[in-house]
């Protein structure tokens, strides 16, 4: 087909066709690579980690603590594998593809709501990056000033705090559904975005915006700093697999530790494995991404450990959860959150 | 220090004069060349990127014509439902440079059809195909193509993409919103898309031909590269991601106001990792796509004929100067060739070879005038010389006589002294020291009688040589005189009667004549007209004689002079002088004095007559101080010692 339906996704399916010959060479070595792993690694418990989206920054503690041997070091054998557009990672939990994956806070308790009997067995992020941009140009430099206007928020999900936050504030908006560029608001076609603080607002300045030409509301510092990725699996792989998995948060956990002190080489790393997977690399917004993505995991002003989730943001998440859908569904941390080991 | 030339220092001033002409004439032309060249750059650039986009507007323009038609086919029903896939399969057919066309309508635009209608037809090799869009995977309503002309009312042309078919063809969509009438009310109902391949956009790009190893890339409006030599950049990166990666702040300016459709040829203010050195840059936006064009211009492309006239040039100029210097040399040396020769002959003169031949010169200029400035003082020269040879032998012939004359002179005063060793009551000590060769002072002593000694000093009138000649003639007469007489007024009044005759020179002689009677110590003398004597009588006294009233001799024929008799006492002295003593002057015009003279005999009152007389000399000489003896100095002393008469 030739209309663009996501800019990524067509990029990535057309330079998958165009490297036939190295999809090829990687079967011989994925078959290779099993052989070996039969025999050589057998010993070695498996799990399949797959993070929310395609390999970028983001990502870069899982792709550090693989690459420099610390799930093997701990003793199991972990597999990196992403999603693709047509198949979410919830759908790859469901189906067994992967054991373990990384969810937002939110969107993890609205799929537990919905029934899927998953827990949080560790949190990454401990803040949330989600920031509300307005330009300069438009006059809008009050979050009140937002009432009757338009605002992109994305399609896929994410949407909770904005929504929470202009409900709390009773502002009337008109939400506009957004599959993953900045390209309505960049030709003024909605008045505000909400942007992600490692992705969506890097682009923004990528597309030629200065900083100072926009007005930024980030939601952290209006009372909505919930953490976002955590690890999640579904409830009956944790009661098989609490070793391996507590083995799986702590060396992850060791990963990010590592990218914090040495952002360079983490950095070429997320680069290589990007471009192993054909994802259009770009080194200044991934540094960009990387840069952020260890801000939201620094606990900062949050008496929490790294690793662990605070209860007092899940009782906030579930109450914005609520107050979005109107519902007032109860949620259990201990249900929610569970430690590997107690 | 080492001679310098003269060719030399004007070569070296007319160089340095040159050069800073040249450098000041170079500055200039450089300055207006290099504008020149930049304006002919400029306008180079601005034809060659509004040629570029006319190129591709040509393709751009007639298909965003074709969805706008359709858009307004649409809202006037004229295309109805049934129609629309032919109606899109003929567009593709006359139209092939379209990939593809879809209309896409709102949600559930016609509810039996469901959520999603979008007819979509497409090529697939040499054919036409036709499908439909939309659905769970395919939500259209969320693209950038269909979102964008909804939201903002106006058609839109995507950011290129590569084509999902897997050709690896980079695409791009127009897409323009369309309108129906729903109860009377003019309704957002779809977008109408074209699909183009931007392959065409490739092939003008790359055939621009930007000096050497410029080149020209086209860039989105978020400022994606779309067209770049290194493609590595092309849909990987934007204009703001490189400029962040290679921290410069110039390119994303830049990039901004391509963004923003604005045009400008300038000196870049940012380094590339792509193209080294100092760049310039030319860009343009695309009136349909607002996609911008930018033309890298290397700096020193731009400016290497400049370069290359400038290295000429500079070639041309050293080659040029020393031509010049050449030149001058030779004129130079042909100027100063005479006057080497002049000089060489010049140093011959001064030798003392005045018949040397002074070289020819007829150059009708200053040259010829200073070598017959040098033969005439040569003529003077040779002239000069001979006269002051002559001159100069005269001069000696003249000096000797005179010597001559002195010893004559010095012969006729007595001068061994003691001169009467066999009379022992008189002692005698005279010197005559002349200021000239020969001098008019005169002293002499001689015994008359046996018993009577006759002694006279003089001073003549004058100096030199007539003074010498009256002298000699006024010792004679008194000798000669004082034959016959022993009374010093009779030999004084004939003296003069004999020097006054006859006197056409009118020269005189102050006198003084003394007879001392040796046996009775009587003196008897008469002063004409000459300096008193000093008397130093045996106990010590010093006294000078009265002012003589008498004029000196010589004057007038007739005169009657007296004599005065004094008597001496054993070991009485009598100090006799001329006016050179007392007269003595030294620098400052200061004179000797009778003081000074009457104070030393005072000092040397016990002295002998040889001492006084040289102790007096050793005071004149520190008096004068080296100053030129202007008089003749004479000093006579004379002892009487009475006492040898009675043993």
């Amino acid at each position: 087909m030739g209309i663009i339906h996501n800019f990524k996704t067509q990029f990535y399916i057309c330079l998958k066709m165009r490297n036939l010959n190295h999809y090829i060479l990687k079967f011989t070595a994925t078959v290779l690579f099993c052989f070996i792993s039969l025999f050589a690694g057998a010993q070695l418990p498996k799990l399949i980690f797959s993070p929310q989206w395609l390999p970028q920054a983001q990502f870069a503690g899982y792709y550090i603590a693989k690459e420099r041997g610390f799930y093997k070091e701990a003793g199991i054998d972990v597999e990196i594998v992403h999603p693709t557009t047509s198949l979410q990672v919830t759908a790859m939990l469901k189906s067994g593809k992967a054991d373990v994956i990384s969810l937002f806070l939110t969107t993890a308790m609205t799929c537990k709501n919905q029934g899927l009997d998953i827990v949080n067995i560790g949190q990454i992020s401990q803040h949330s990056a989600i920031l509300i941009v307005t330009k300069k140009s438009s006059g809008i430099s009050e979050l009140k000033q937002l009432n009757g206007k338009k605002i992109g928020v994305w399609k896929s999900g994410f949407d909770e705090l904005p929504k929470a936050l202009i409900a709390e504030k009773n502002l009337k908006v008109e939400w506009v559904p957004i599959l993953s560029t900045v390209n309505l608001f960049m030709l003024d076609g909605i008045d505000a975005m909400t942007v992600m603080s490692y992705n969506e607002y890097d682009q923004i300045i990528n597309s030629g915006l200065d900083e100072n030409e926009l007005n930024v509301f980030p939601l952290a510092d209006l009372g909505y700093d919930i953490p976002e990725d955590g690890l999640y699996c579904l409830r009956s792989t944790y009661e098989k697999k609490k070793s391996e998995l507590n083995k799986f948060l702590i060396s992850t956990l060791k990963g990010w530790q590592y990218t914090t002190e040495n952002k360079d080489s983490a950095l070429n790393i997320v680069l290589q494995t990007m471009q192993l997977a054909h994802v259009p690399a770009n080194k200044a917004h991934q540094d960009w991404m990387l840069g952020k993505t260890l801000e939201l995991i620094n606990p900062g002003h949050k008496t929490v450990k790294p690793g662990e989730l605070l209860e007092t943001d899940f009782m906030n998440a579930a109450t914005i959860i609520n107050k979005r859908d109107k519902s007032s569904s109860t949620y259990l941390f201990t249900d929610f959150y569970k430690k590997p080991i107690e | 220090m080492k001679n310098r030339t003269l060719a030399a220092t004007i070569i070296r001033s007319v160089l340095l004069f040159c050069i800073g002409i040249f450098a000041v004439i170079f500055s200039i032309y450089y300055y207006y060349t290099r504008e020149t060249i930049k304006e002919t750059t400029r306008e180079n650039a601005i034809f060659l990127a509004n040629n570029t986009v006319n190129q591709i507007e040509q393709v751009l323009n007639p298909i965003e014509k074709i969805p706008d038609i359709i858009a307004r086919m649409m809202e006037s029903s004229f295309l109805t439902e049934d129609s629309l896939i032919p109606f899109l399969q003929s567009i593709l057919k006359n139209n092939k440079t379209i990939f593809a066309s879809a209309i896409a309508y709102e949600p559930s635009y016609f509810p039996e059809k469901g959520l999603y209608y979008a007819p979509y037809v497409f090529r697939q090799g040499d054919s036409i195909s036709t499908t439909s869009l939309g659905g769970e995977n395919y939500e259209y309503f969320f693209m950038d193509w269909y979102q964008i002309p909804k939201m903002t009312n106006s058609s839109y042309w995507s950011e290129p993409y590569f084509d999902e078919g897997g050709a690896n063809i980079l695409m791009t969509t127009y897409s323009t919103p369309f309108y129906t009438y729903k109860n009377g009310v003019r309704t957002f109902s779809g977008v109408v898309t074209i699909d183009v391949s931007l392959e065409f956009l490739k092939q003008i790009m790359s055939k621009l031909k930007i000096l050497d190893t410029g080149y020209a890339f086209l860039i989105s409006r978020n400022g994606v590269i779309i067209t770049h030599p290194n493609q590595k950049y092309v849909m990987n990166e934007s204009i703001f991601s490189i400029a962040k990666a290679n921290n410069q702040p110039g390119m994303r300016s830049v990039g901004r106001n391509m963004v923003q459709g604005k045009s400008n040829f300038a000196s870049a203010d940012f380094k590339s990792k792509f193209k080294s050195g100092k760049l310039w840059i030319n860009y343009i936006s695309l009136p349909s796509s607002h996609w911008s064009i930018g033309v890298i211009y290397p700096e020193s492309e731009m400016f290497a004929s400049l370069r290359k006239i400038n290295i000429i040039l500079m070639l041309l100029v050293v080659f040029g100067l020393s031509l010049l210097s050449v030149f001058i040399t030779r004129i130079i040396n042909n100027i100063t060739k005479p006057l080497k020769l002049l000089a060489s002959s010049a140093r011959l003169i001064a030798s003392g070879n005045f018949n040397v031949k002074l070289p020819e010169i007829k150059t009708h200029d200053e040259m010829e005038e200073l070598c017959d400035s040098f033969i005439y003082m040569q003529k003077e020269l040779a002239e000069y010389i001979v006269t002051l040879k002559d001159t100069t032998s005269a001069k000696e012939k003249i000096e000797s006589e005179l010597r001559i004359a002195r010893e004559i002179q010095m012969a006729m005063i007595p001068h061994i002294f003691p001169p009467f060793p066999d009379l022992p009551q008189i002692d005698v000590f005279a010197v005559l020291k002349s200021a000239k060769e020969v001098g008019g002072d005169l002293y002499d002593f001689f015994v008359i009688d046996g018993d009577k000694f006759c002694f006279a000093i003089g001073d003549v009138s004058g100096k030199g040589v007539p003074a010498s000649l009256f002298m000699a003639v006024t010792r004679t007469l008194v000798r000669s005189i004082s034959d016959k007489e022993t009374s010093p007024s009779v030999i004084v009044t004939s003296l003069n009667k004999s020097l006054s005759d006859n006197n056409e020179s009118s020269m005189f002689v102050t006198f003084f004549l003394g007879v001392l009677d040796l046996k009775t110590g009587l003196l008897k003398y008469c002063n004409a007209g000459h300096n008193p004597p000093v008397i130093i009588h045996g106990n010590g006294e010093v006294t000078m004689f009265e002012k003589t009233k008498y004029i000196p001799v010589g004057l007038f024929e007739d005169f009657d002079y007296q004599e005065i008799s004094l008597q001496l006492e054993d070991g009485d002295k009598i100090f006799l002088y001329t006016d050179g003593v007392s007269e003595a002057e030294n620098v400052d015009n200061k004179l000797f004095g009778d003081d000074t003279l009457m104070n030393i005999v005072s000092q040397n009152a016990k002295a002998t007559p040889r001492d006084l007389i040289h102790r007096m000399e050793e005071e004149i000489a520190t008096h004068v101080n080296g100053f030129t003896q202007s008089d003749d100095i004479t000093m006579m002393t004379i002892v009487y010692d009475g006492k040898h008469n009675r043993s």
